[in-house]
């Protein structure tokens, strides 16, 4: 059985790519199983989907522990547990352009690793949902098993219902996703369809009566959501440019969904790039354009901005 | 018939489509969407002949339900947790106005703490109701026993609605191949709705749930429902069988998978089923006799079959993906009222797991067979174990910390 | 609070009352208007939440208030508030807490419990007089859920309950006029994207007692279809076009707190955003559009 994990953040079309493979593997004449993991959070915030595929029904169901091959839809995304089960025998692909043996190297990866070739760097800049039909097309010549046509049907049946010129447009990068990957046709392997109980006997415990002020889900301190680093969920990064900030000190801070910026009379407000998920809302409202958008290439980490 | 992918919540939206549903009163809640997001789509296009109503909460949705069934069509609906809740005076309500139609119920679990993800505990708050269930283990079973539910309960045996259960997130929203039968052979299998005396026409006046004063005639409607369901019990088989004939697949009652010379068996419903399966087919591998049963009617509890199934055993492990508060897991309890007073039953074992998504792991399956053969061999049945590991206690531990308390600490 | 008047955006608040770190989308309207209200507000504060969309801004152990939260239930977060109230000034009149140790009530609720399931709960609250504030994130959907038609949708937007080549057929409500004919104390429309006039409204709630409604237009980037950085800008349409009025109840009357001058097209607003799109493609449907300026039109005639 093929076990093939996607990461990726909510708008970027990973459900979509799961679907997509999926059906191009249930049309290739494997049983399928694909499904979206979402928790809470919202558009922008990290997320995974998965796709099991086998020659027979499949019984097994959930989270997938041991991949075959884990699919990235962005640099910024290694971080946190992308990587978790990764074997030898596995594959991790990048929507990225970093040449594949140095990022091996960079993330001390046990398995494979493969990013966009030289020639089809210009791939990475894609945004939006149409990562996921680029992903899925390069996922889908990692696995061997899927004719590019059979490819192309699935990517037309899984994006018509977001429009014609969505669908028109996943086809291409789907196919030029499939494309890119010629030279690693095939190099995602099996894994046994019954890895066995993975994990060792549970380390039970008897939960004792606790006091009721403890076991209640109450929060006794102010504003420890500042302990999420939902700065993680940024793909583009505002910058402020202190020589065009008329230092008006509100529009930004006052705009800014997240309270992520912070302004003080007569300065040039700072950035909390900790916070902010780079909703860029900034960066038009601004009245003197003092403030930019860059691209995000590496997983955003606390108050550093490059 | 064609096989297609579908995911639990469309499955459930063309087992409506197929039962050619006149009438779908909707309000949307997480995990269950989807449903009627894709039943919207097809009432829009064409391809489904029916007429949704959004209301503004699932109490009027169940009302405006069971009234279109009142009223003499063919009513389809669908909530979740907190939305099977609010509705419940009405869920608790609408049986005895004996209109039948379907509510496929999303498992999720309930507040508090509020949360998005599965368990039990909605539908089995509606255990008491009146309506019928029926619980699924896979999207092919979701679109399936809509089909089974509006024959068992529309049957002129019956007349109660139905209980379509499946898990949040596991089905709703994982796809999987699912046969589609073809329409002609559906509307072979579910004429169309015969409202019976149901029905408000100018020509033919009708009270419909009107009250009574008393115990007495109050015993005998309530007794009616109860026998109703007792009734469906036999019904379901024949309906199961016709269907079986008709469309190649089997969904008895209760499901028994390598149970014949088990000498262990893991209990429980829904989709978490599939990791029992794994669970017995692995210790089967290293020799040990393991099998699972699996209701999938609860209501009528099949309590005869049960225990033609379990007579024999050494022991079950009960796993609970609910709660009972103060008393524990909700099917450990049925079924120990069940088995009691008949000869030789199997020692009951009870497990609670899988609260609001917690995964029950492969670990934990073997070590629940474990301790279910140890009890077999000692005759002691341990005490009712709630899942949970000291790793995740560490865990809960740190979050306590952050919230601002620890264990013993004074606020 | 006191009674002073912001004169200027210079004076809104630099400090903000919500902490970052919440769940909300990226760009998330109803966020933008909830801190600038909490700004004004401060922290003095026990915000009664309905379920919606903001359910989980406070997710355990996580929480971004400097006040104090109660997470109730879609339909009964009023009566939230009225537990929460009563008991405070049973407290406050046996002397068991100070003056300093009270609270706002304020109950925060989506469009589709304020709208809809709600609906109930508030109506009796506000009979009953209660001393609230009831702060109303209105993005016109069931967003939660991925945008479903509520009560708050505008006539003509496509939702996932409402697919048809002509949207939504229903009205949205007018949740306003609907807290006017209960005579509360206090109500206003607001929007995050005009931050001063939403401050003025809030801070003359705060000098008021009993109940109060700012309803906030929420532009919803996941829900609208529109790319997140937008959101002031449509909010800003959403004005200048006519179709959110800024105004207010108070005392008996109704008073516009800005009369945009001229009014802008309603495609306009409109066009910036997805679920309107099949009014402009494949073909323009004039006449939808027409309809939806015609009721603008004849809103602003008998305005003033």
């Amino acid at each position: 059985m093929y076990r093939i994990r996607f990461h990726g953040r909510g708008g970027q079309g990973i459900r979509t790519a799961a679907s997509v493979l999926g059906s191009a593997l249930f049309a290739s004449g494997r049983e399928v199983q694909d499904a979206p993991r979402y928790g809470a959070e919202r558009r922008g915030a990290p997320m995974s989907a998965h796709v099991r595929a086998g020659r027979s029904v499949i019984v097994e169901r959930g989270a997938i522990a041991q991949p075959d091959l884990v699919v990235v839809a962005d640099p910024t995304l290694l971080a946190g547990g992308v990587l978790q089960g990764l074997s030898a025998q596995s594959v991790l692909f990048l929507n990225g352009s970093e040449p594949a043996d140095e990022l091996r190297t960079r993330l001390a990866c046990p398995g494979r690793v493969v990013t966009w070739p030289g020639a089809a760097r210009e791939l990475e800049e894609t945004t939006g949902v149409a990562i996921g039909a680029l992903c899925a097309g390069g996922a889908a010549r990692l696995l061997g098993v899927i004719s590019r046509t059979t490819l192309e049907q699935a990517l037309l049946a899984e994006i018509a219902g977001h429009g014609s010129g969505a669908a028109e447009a996943g086809r291409a990068l789907g196919l030029a996703g499939f494309d890119a990957l010629a030279d690693s046709a095939g190099m995602v392997g099996e894994g046994v369809d019954d890895p066995g109980a993975g994990d060792a006997p549970p380390d039970w415990v008897r939960l004792a009566l606790d006091d009721a002020s403890l076991a209640a889900p109450d929060v006794f301190r102010e504003a420890t959501s500042e302990l999420v680093q939902t700065g993680l969920w940024r793909t583009s990064r505002p910058v402020i440019d202190a020589a065009l900030c008329s230092r008006c000190s509100w529009v930004c801070t006052t705009l800014c969904p997240d309270s992520a910026i912070h302004a003080k009379a007569g300065e040039v407000p700072q950035i909390d790039y900790e916070h902010c998920k780079g909703c860029l809302v900034c960066v038009l409202a601004c009245p003197p354009h003092a403030i930019r958008a860059l691209p995000e290439r590496q997983p955003a980490t606390a108050g550093n901005p490059r | 018939m064609s096989r297609v992918l579908l995911n639990g919540n469309a499955a459930a939206a063309w087992g409506a489509r197929l039962a050619r549903v006149d009438y779908v009163p909707a309000f949307p809640i997480t995990p269950q969407t989807g449903i009627i997001e894709t039943l919207a789509a097809w009432f829009a296009s064409g391809d489904a002949e029916g007429r949704m109503t959004t209301c503004e909460s699932e109490h009027s949705m169940v009302t405006a339900a069971a009234a279109a069934a009142a009223t003499g069509v063919r009513v389809f609906t669908a909530t979740s947790s907190q939305g099977l809740l609010y509705a419940m005076e009405m869920v608790f309500a609408v049986p005895g106005w004996r209109a039948p139609f379907v509510l496929v119920n999303v498992s999720r679990a309930l507040a508090t703490p509020i949360t998005l993800e599965p368990d039990h505990s909605d539908v089995l708050a509606a255990r008491d109701s009146g309506f019928l269930q029926i619980h699924c283990a896979s999207c092919q079973e979701v679109l399936d026993s809509v089909l089974l539910a509006y024959r068992l309960g529309e049957d002129p045996r019956v007349r109660l609605p139905v209980i379509v259960n499946q898990d949040g997130f596991h089905l709703s929203f994982t796809r999987e191949p699912v046969d589609l039968p073809d329409a002609a052979a559906v509307d072979a299998f579910l004429p169309p709705f015969d409202a019976q005396q149901a029905g408000f026409r100018a020509s033919r006046p009708v009270s419909q749930a009107v009250a009574v004063l008393g115990g007495s005639p109050y015993s005998y409607f309530r007794y009616q429902v109860h026998l109703a369901q007792n009734a469906a019990l036999a019904a379901y088989d024949e309906i199961a069988a016709d269907f079986a004939a008709r469309f190649a697949r089997q969904h008895p009652a209760v499901e028994a998978y390598r149970c014949d010379d088990a000498e262990i068996v893991y209990f429980l419903i829904g989709s978490l089923s599939a990791r029992a399966r794994l669970a017995a087919d692995r210790l089967r591998a290293s020799g040990l006799r393991v099998g699972v049963v699996r209701p999938r009617l609860l209501r009528p509890y099949p309590a005869a079959a049960l225990r033609a199934l379990l007579a024999g055993k050494r022991a079950v492990a009960v796993v609970d993906q609910n709660l009972s508060m103060g008393s524990g897991g909700i099917l450990h309890g049925e079924l120990g009222g069940a088995l009691h007073g008949h000869a030789d039953m199997p020692l009951l074992l009870s497990f609670v797991g899988g609260l609001g998504g917690r995964e029950v792991s492969d670990g934990e399956f073997a070590a629940m067979a474990r301790e279910a053969f140890a009890a077999a061999r000692s005759g002691e049945v341990p005490e009712a174990r709630l899942l949970y590991t000291a790793g995740e206690l560490r865990e809960l531990r740190k979050l306590q910390a952050v919230a601002g308390l620890a264990p013993g600490s004074p606020r | 609070m006191s009674e002073a008047r912001y004169r200027s955006l210079r004076e809104l608040p630099g400090v903000h009352a919500l902490a970052a770190g919440t769940a909300m989308c990226a760009g998330c309207g109803g966020l933008e208007a909830l801190h600038e209200v909490l700004d004004v507000l401060g922290t003095r504060t026990v915000v009664i939440n309905a379920a919606g969309c903001m359910t989980l801004l406070a997710s355990y152990p996580f929480t971004p208030f400097h006040g104090s939260w109660l997470y109730t239930s879609m339909a009964s977060a009023p009566a939230g508030a009225q537990g929460v109230r009563d008991a405070l000034d049973l407290l406050r009149s046996r002397g068991r807490i100070g003056a300093d140790d009270d609270l706002t009530a304020v109950v925060l609720s989506g469009d589709g419990s304020a709208y809809g399931m709600g609906l109930s709960a508030t109506s009796a609250a506000i009979e009953r007089g209660l001393d609230f504030i009831y702060l109303c994130y209105d993005n016109e959907g069931y967003g939660n859920t991925g945008q479903q038609t509520s009560a708050a949708t505008p006539h003509g937007a496509r939702t996932p309950t409402s697919p048809g080549p002509a949207g939504h057929a229903g009205e949205k409500k007018d949740l306003f006029d609907v807290w006017v004919a209960h005579r509360p104390r206090y109500a206003a429309t607001v929007i995050g994207a005009e931050p001063l006039d939403l401050a003025r409204k809030v801070q003359r709630a705060a000098s008021l007692a009993g109940p109060r409604l700012i309803l906030a237009l929420a532009p919803c980037p996941t829900g609208w279809d529109y790319d997140p950085m937008h959101g002031v800008d449509i909010g800003r349409l959403a004005v200048r076009t006519g179709i959110w009025p800024l105004k207010e109840y108070v005392d008996g009357a109704v008073v516009h707190t800005h009369v945009p001058h001229p009014r802008l097209p309603v495609e306009a607003y409109l066009s910036t955003q997805g679920r309107f799109r099949h009014l402009f493609e494949p073909l323009r449907n004039d006449a939808l559009i027409g309809e939806i300026q015609q009721r603008v039109d004849r809103y602003w005639q008998n305005v003033g």
